[in-house]
């Protein structure tokens, strides 16, 4: 099992190399770049700005350098310093913009996720056992419904719905005067007031898929002669389909778990616009269009990291929860 | 409406202009101090235990008397409006920022005292002779002298500190400035400049009255010498980093971040603008340094509170749910019009109208500077243009995209302005398919068999035109009606739906057929001539002659057509002019060989649109201009608005 860590830690440092040489890259790939931008904002609004000036911005903020020695400045500033760089836009340190955002939606993201396993293993269990039952198909079809609405149109919905039925304007994580307070039991149930609809919105579409998953596993499960014996050996139901079968089902769950975090962040960013969440996903879409490159890069970075510790996360669980696999030495 | 609205506000004669001033200032004097001054009764605590000197003592010698739009107000209130996302500077300027050395009346007419209280224009238009009101102070009680305009100058002439500058960094006419004494200064111009006064007035003009040297010094080398290491300590790779993160000038986004910079606005950052916040709040300036005409201290309303929110459809829901108080920007669109109409009621608020400045819903510019010698010969042919023109079916766009508001118009002055002139603004404005086909045919193209033109030679003619959906989403829609009626007209259309930054990187290099843009320029004719003839960057039909004109990018300039160089012959005698009545006839002329040889075309006048505001907030006209260099609302002083107790 050490070896087996040892070796992935090995690969997680290779990869996180890698990725942070391709989310450079990627942020250099459309044409122009943030002088660009910023220019045509001034130049739109009828200021002028000073050729000159904008090659001393250019040389100041090393655009015109080659592409490995600006990467070779700004990896090197993370590793040797935790330097992100500077957010052009900000005008500040990366490093004070990203990590508030990067928190609130690691917060927000981490319940969906759970909301999302509490009510979708049960309800796949429960689908699978009394397959083609009345229950099972209702879960079946809430399941499609939510699979199929954009999460963004859904929000929208729920937008509308609490302001017709209720006179209240849903958005944000917080109340006007609640953000900056200390964490209390006011400020835990003002977030928690707030955060249901996110919540409600990010978790459905990924229910359903558990649901779907877990029920098509388990139902192939439930037909192998180990559930007819234990069965046979007389353990009781809930144990017989909990013991094992279900382990073995969530399989193809656990080992995507690595996903799910750089996903739920990624897929979140058009909710969390129309919702008004201060989450990382606005930040990253507004620092792509304008091309503030360093803050960029930092988010799709933290994102990567967040991808190889979830799957090794997910192959630790693994390893825990399926029998069958066994790591180590011997 | 707006008669001689240029005429008098840009081009002040010296004599006139410093008689006019003096005389206001000496009557603003006369008055003020005879009247009891009176405070927000928040600022009573302070006074009282001595945190802060007592009100008379605050306001500057004479203070600016503001009249006010409908009556004297009562004090107290918040102010709730919205910003998007938190990179929406413009919000702030147009309601919190609007403080530079003089401003634009209410009327949009002329230029009148702010924080100077009177200015003198020597008879060359070289020489500008600012007087500052005496006794000025920063929100931290400090004196604000021209030792903070020597500053603000001295910066922007860092090579290394990129800010705007404007005129300051103007390398075609080099600006000097001389301190007399603590309140009066002169700015010496090598070349006349004639706009100045303009620039200083509208929203661009501030960046030289926002820097406070007793607070910015701290960050400069040359009065700090650890500025630069002191810098590094903090986070920053250079001092001027640092200087443009703590010290931001005029309205950048930054400048909102950060309690401890010295403000002369109305209200003072209270919970910072950072990247992280989901509201910025401002509360009252103690030492704001305008009055009523009953010497009450303004602003009257004491806090301002703004929603951050990236999303759109959240500010809409606040305003119809009566959490905004007043606010245009963003929510105000066509399609949220009966919305707001139908809400007015269960809101509590009012609808006010508002008069763009824009001349033209979308300005389809074809590129007269064409980088292949058979488009560029085609797109340079006035016939091609008019044929275009007349193919458009702008009936049916203004019923489909803008639900019947607006008219058929061209780029051409609005209807308010008195450069107005009808046959500029109406010609080739009808739909007339026979007539698009003859001037079609004159221009060279030849029709095939399927019905489509091609050029002369036989060879396909496609014309791409490009486009940002993200910043007007009704430019696309716009596009694919004209795409439907070109292609009945025979002429193919391919629309190019690209990202900002690559609209602005094919510019230099000149290989587009055509790019749309806003109308700019419609009441602000003199400012914003961009689309009359080619003498900013944002001309993109004729990019490689504006290169030549303005020689700060000679790789790419092109000398232009006889008829364009005439024009700028016109504008360089025109910013050197002094008399505004000559002035306005140059111009005329510069609009008139617009007129005549048809460089871009418009589709229609946008229709006004409107603010909504809290039917208990007083003091805002009622229909008001709205334009980005006259920054609505912030001409209309909302540091006069006022709740009314009801």
């Amino acid at each position: 099992m050490l070896r087996f860590v040892t070796g992935r830690l090995i690969a997680m440092v290779l990869t996180m190399w890698a990725v942070s040489f391709v989310a450079f890259a990627i942020i250099q790939l459309p044409p122009g770049d943030y002088l660009t931008t910023y220019v045509a904002t001034l130049s739109a609004n009828g200021d002028r700005v000073d050729p000159a000036a904008i090659d001393a911005l250019r040389q100041q903020y090393g655009f015109g350098e080659p592409y490995l020695v600006q990467y070779w400045k700004w990896v090197s500033g993370i590793v040797l310093r935790g330097d992100f760089g500077q957010s052009f836009e900000w005008k500040a340190p990366v490093t004070s913009l990203i990590w508030g955002r990067l928190g609130n939606s690691i917060l927000l993201e981490g319940l969906a996720v759970v909301v999302m396993w509490l009510v979708a293993l049960p309800i796949g269990i429960y689908a699978a056992v009394r397959k083609y039952s009345l229950g099972d198909y209702l879960a079946t079809i809430g399941g499609f419904i939510g699979l199929a609405i954009p999460n963004f149109f859904f929000a929208l919905i729920l937008m509308y719905l609490s302001f017709v039925w209720f006179g209240e304007t849903i958005g944000g994580l917080f109340s006007p005067g609640m953000e900056n307070a200390r964490w209390s039991v006011e400020r835990i149930w003002d977030f928690l007031s707030h955060a249901w609809a996110p919540i409600l919105v990010l978790s459905t579409a990924g229910t359903a898929e558990l649901i779907r998953i877990l029920r098509a596993n388990l139902l192939d499960e439930l037909k192998k002669p180990y559930v007819t014996t234990a069965r046979a050996k007389g353990l009781s139901e809930m144990r017989a389909i909990l013991k094992y079968p279900v382990r073995v089902a969530l399989n193809p769950l656990v080992s995507t778990i690595g996903w799910l975090l750089p996903a739920l962040v990624s897929s979140s960013v058009i909710v969390s616009v129309v919702l008004n969440l201060p989450t990382a996903g606005p930040l990253l879409l507004r620092s792509l269009t304008s091309q503030d490159m360093y803050l960029a890069g930092a988010i799709i970075m933290l994102l990567g990291i967040l991808t190889v510790i979830g799957t090794l996360i997910s192959d630790l669980i693994l390893a825990w929860i399926d029998p069958r696999i066994r790591y180590g030495s011997k | 409406m707006k008669q001689d609205v240029l005429v008098h506000r840009t081009f002040k004669r010296p004599g006139r202009g410093l008689a006019g001033a003096v005389a206001l200032a000496a009557l603003l004097a006369a008055a003020a101090p005879a009247l009891a001054q009176q405070q927000s009764p928040i600022l009573d605590a302070l006074v009282e235990s001595g945190e802060l000197p007592p009100v008379a003592e605050r306001l500057p010698t004479n203070p600016l008397v503001v009249e006010p739009v409908d009556s004297v107000g009562t004090y107290g209130g918040t102010w709730r409006s919205a910003l998007r996302g938190g990179l929406d500077n413009a919000w702030i300027a147009r309601t919190v920022a609007y403080d530079g050395l003089v401003r634009y009346d209410r009327e949009w007419k002329e230029i009148i005292p702010n924080l100077a209280e009177s200015w003198e224009v020597s008879e060359d238009a070289k020489t500008y002779t600012f007087k500052l009101r005496e006794g000025l102070k920063w929100n931290n009680g400090k004196p604000f002298t021209t030792a903070d305009i020597e500053f603000a100058v001295q910066l922007h002439k860092e090579p290394t500190y990129v800010g705007p500058g404007g005129f300051l960094r103007n390398p075609n006419n080099p600006v000097e400035l001389e301190v007399v004494d603590e309140t009066t200064f002169k700015f010496i111009f090598e070349k006349p400049n004639g706009v100045l006064m303009d620039e200083l007035a509208s929203v661009n003009g501030l960046t030289i009255v926002s820097l406070s040297k007793d607070y910015c010094g701290q960050f400069y080398p040359p009065i700090n010498p650890k500025a630069a290491e002191e810098a590094k300590a903090a986070g920053f790779d250079t001092w001027e980093a640092m200087m443009l993160n703590r010290c931001a000038w005029a309205t950048e986004t930054i400048r909102w971040a950060n309690p401890d910079l010295p403000f002369m606005n109305a209200w003072m950052v209270k919970e910072p603008l950072t990247g992280s916040a989901t509201r910025v709040t401002f509360e009252r300036n103690p030492y704001y340094w305008k009055v009523d005409t009953e010497g009450n201290q303004l602003p009257y309303i004491d806090n301002l509170e703004m929603r951050v929110s990236d999303s759109v459809e959240e500010l809409t829901l606040l305003a119809l749910n009566g959490q905004i108080d007043f606010q245009d920007r963003h929510i105000s669109t066509v399609a949220n019009q009966p919305l707001f109409f139908d809400g007015q009621e269960a809101g509590d608020y009012r609808m006010g109208e508002e008069i763009q400045s824009s001349s033209n819903t979308m300005v389809i510019q074809f590129n007269l500077n064409h980088i292949d010698a058979k488009r560029r010969e085609l797109f340079q042919n006035k016939d091609f243009r008019i044929g275009i023109s007349h193919a458009i079916d702008r009936a049916e766009i203004i019923d489909v995209v803008f639900t019947g508001q607006g008219e058929p118009f061209q780029v051409a002055p609005r209807p308010e302005s008195p450069f107005y002139n009808e046959t500029y603004a109406k010609q080739y404005t009808e739909f007339d398919p026979a007539l698009a086909a003859q001037h079609l045919e004159a221009a060279g193209l030849v029709k095939g068999a399927d019905g489509m033109y091609t050029f002369a030679d036989g060879s396909p003619l496609v014309v791409t035109i490009d486009t940002i959906a993200s910043l007007r989403p009704e430019w696309p829609d716009m596009l694919e009606l004209i795409q439907l009626q070109l292609e009945a007209a025979g002429i193919k259309l391919e629309i190019n739906n690209i990202d900002r930054t690559l609209y602005y990187d094919k510019r230099p290099i000149g290989d587009y057929d055509a790019q749309v843009w806003g109308g700019d320029g419609g009441l602000d004719v003199v400012q914003e001539p961009r689309y009359y003839m080619a003498n900013s960057p944002e001309s993109v039909w004729a990019f490689r002659w504006q290169a030549w004109f303005n020689g700060t990018t000679p790789d790419i300039a092109e000398e232009p057509a006889p008829w364009a160089k005439q024009q700028m012959d016109l504008y360089n005698q025109l910013r050197g002019e002094g008399d505004p009545a000559k002035r306005t006839d140059l111009m005329k002329q510069i609009l008139t060989i617009g007129q005549e040889n048809f460089p871009v075309i418009g589709v229609s006048l946008p229709g006004n649109t409107y603010y909504i505001a809290k039917n208990n907030m007083r003091n805002i006209p009622q229909t008001m201009f709205q334009a980005y260099l006259f920054p609505t609302p912030a001409p209309y002083d909302p540091f006069q608005w006022y709740f009314a107790a009801e």
